[in-house]
């Protein structure tokens, strides 16, 4: 799904999935942006939810999710056998 | 007695008054992860909460701060719910003895009722997901028991670990999860992972109170949290196979999940509120792929609120943490008497030992940071006298005031491990080491004037314990 629901809060993104809908029908939706898996409930606070309101000390950039250090490390290839 | 499943722990909860329902409407955010925050800012005994009317959902049951008191604490462990924390830790250390107790398997698990496999897999559709902090990457799965097997030795009842980790959904039947690099899980990864290999495993949600404990617990590489279960709880642990893994889970799960950890694979993760009382994150961690959930009908979804301490995980992570650095201390020096490594899972420790000779209490701080736990986590060591009682924080801070040369008594090392979520580590996983040395120095050391000390009266003692139960009589 890459509708226009929203852009992420966290890293601008603008390709948004849904991954999950509220079982009483129309009250919120589970959105996630496909480039830093963010992942939001349509009521929450515009504190997480929009992004001019999301603060600046969690917001992400493609170089913050490219650099990101791997824990753990994935390790050499050992030869088996 | 022993609780088999959590719905059974929740029923002594509330009749001892340590279970509060919330029956008006609640929201998913920020309601349900602020009024678990709340327990840990109204008292050291506050209850568990219990959620069934949550916006959205129709039949969501959500159990939080279920762990998140002394009380609660004491109520998991079978003892009277005013159990002081001293005599709840010494009761763990002797139990302790007991171990190993061989787990009971049983056939009948209630998660065999409901499952969902392979593309049905949807795991908002089974859970009241929802998120914790206002910085969190998304929702979290945190206190799950996750069972791994050592690839090399699969068979090996003692290396199937059971351990605790913070799980991130990104998917309806994918994860994202933090091994770091010193837990059990992570050799079995890095040992799957250097074959090229995924790495099976079954996460188990809503457990009963004993599991929790022996999950969140540094248990040694190869002691089963099975073994170690039966023995706190004084019966054995009921156990049952898992369908797809064919691992041991907790027979009186809630949910059982059971996927890979997919090889060689690592996706951005987190942030998350972390115990250390920061975030820690975004990392680039591994990923599960979830094959097959079973789950008892109309499960309960236990979630338990971190962040700023002290909060749930600080009253479950206290005592399990004094008790293996207390024995694997006291088995060379014997003269340790009590460990607290209550604060932020033994990142400090406050040791009280009896001195075989000058400089031995700074041996025992050293030996603490080289402990399996210590490797990880014991930065700070403060080292006090026999007779200091380490739980009692005006007696340490009376120690430190007036038994500490800062030249003599302050070491600091550079550069040991820890673990990466640190928010002090420079870099990351790296950090210097302090032990305060707070006891009496003994020849030959010979330093300071302590040859006068007053000391509590013998009669104290048989008073103190005459007062207390006048108290406890009263109320």
């Amino acid at each position: 799904m890459t509708d226009d629901l929203t852009i992420c809060p966290r890293c601008a993104f603008k390709t948004i999935d849904k991954l999950a809908t509220s079982p009483v029908p129309g009250v919120w939706d589970v959105l996630q942006c496909r480039q830093c898996l963010y992942t939001w409930r349509t009521i929450e606070p515009a504190r997480r939810t929009q992004r001019d309101a999301y603060p600046e000390q969690f917001k992400l950039t493609v170089a913050d999710i490219e650099n990101a250090i791997e824990v753990p490390a994935v390790p050499p290839l050992r030869n088996v056998g | 007695m022993a609780h088999d499943d959590l719905r059974s722990f929740l029923d002594t909860l509330e009749k001892e008054g340590q279970l509060l329902r919330i029956t008006e409407e609640v929201l998913p955010e920020p309601d349900l992860a602020a009024a678990a925050n709340a327990t840990g800012r109204i008292g050291e005994n506050a209850p568990a909460l219990y959620f069934d009317n949550v916006k959205g959902f129709t039949d969501a049951r959500i159990a939080m701060n279920v762990h998140g008191s002394w009380a609660n604490h004491a109520l998991a462990l079978g003892l009277p719910r005013n159990t002081p924390v001293k005599e709840q830790v010494e009761a763990f250390a002797a139990r302790w003895d007991a171990f190993p107790v061989a787990p009971e398997r049983r056939e009948d698990a209630p998660w065999r009722q409901n499952s969902q496999e392979g593309a049905e897999v949807d795991l908002f559709s089974m859970l009241p997901l929802f998120r914790l902090n206002d910085g969190d990457g998304g929702f979290y799965l945190d206190k799950a028991a996750v069972v791994s097997r050592d690839p090399e030795d699969p068979e090996n009842f003692g290396k199937q670990n059971v351990g605790t980790y913070r799980i991130q959904v990104i998917g309806s039947n994918r994860l994202a999860f933090q091994p770091v690099p010193m837990h059990d899980i992570a050799q079995h990864l890095r040992k799957a992972e250097e074959k090229g290999e995924d790495l099976p495993i079954a996460i188990t949600l809503g457990n009963d109170p004993v599991i929790t404990i022996v999950a969140g617990m540094p248990m040694a590489y190869d002691q089963s949290e099975y073994e170690m279960a039966g023995a706190l709880r004084g019966a054995p642990a009921p156990i049952a196979t898992a369908p797809l893994t064919g691992f041991d889970v907790p027979w009186g799960s809630e949910v059982v999940l059971e996927g890979v950890i997919e090889s060689r694979k690592r996706q951005i993760e987190g942030p998350f509120g972390e115990f250390t009382g920061h975030y820690s994150g975004g990392r680039r961690m591994p990923v599960i792929r979830v094959d097959r959930v079973s789950y008892r009908t109309d499960p309960v979804f236990e979630s338990l609120y971190l962040g700023m301490p002290w909060t749930e995980v600080d009253y479950l992570v206290g005592p399990n943490t004094c008790v293996p650095l207390l024995k694997q201390l006291r088995a060379e020096y014997p003269e340790v008497q009590a460990v607290n490594a209550m604060y932020t899972h033994g990142l400090m420790v406050i040791i009280s030992t009896a001195k075989r000779y000058g400089g031995f209490a700074k041996a025992v701080g050293m030996r603490a940071m080289t402990t399996p736990h210590g490797l990880g986590y014991v930065s700070q060591v403060i080292l006090v006298d026999e007779d200091v009682d380490p739980f009692n924080l005006p007696q340490v801070l009376w120690a430190m005031s007036a038994k500490v040369n800062p030249k003599d008594d302050v070491v600091i090392i550079p550069n040991l491990s820890v673990l990466e979520l640190a928010p002090a580590a420079q870099p990351a996983g790296i950090t210097s080491k302090m032990i305060i040395d707070a006891t009496t120095p003994v020849a030959p050391d010979v330093r300071g004037n302590f040859s006068t000390p007053a000391k509590d009266l013998p009669e104290t003692k048989e008073w103190t314990a005459k007062l207390q139960q006048l108290i406890a009589g009263r109320q």
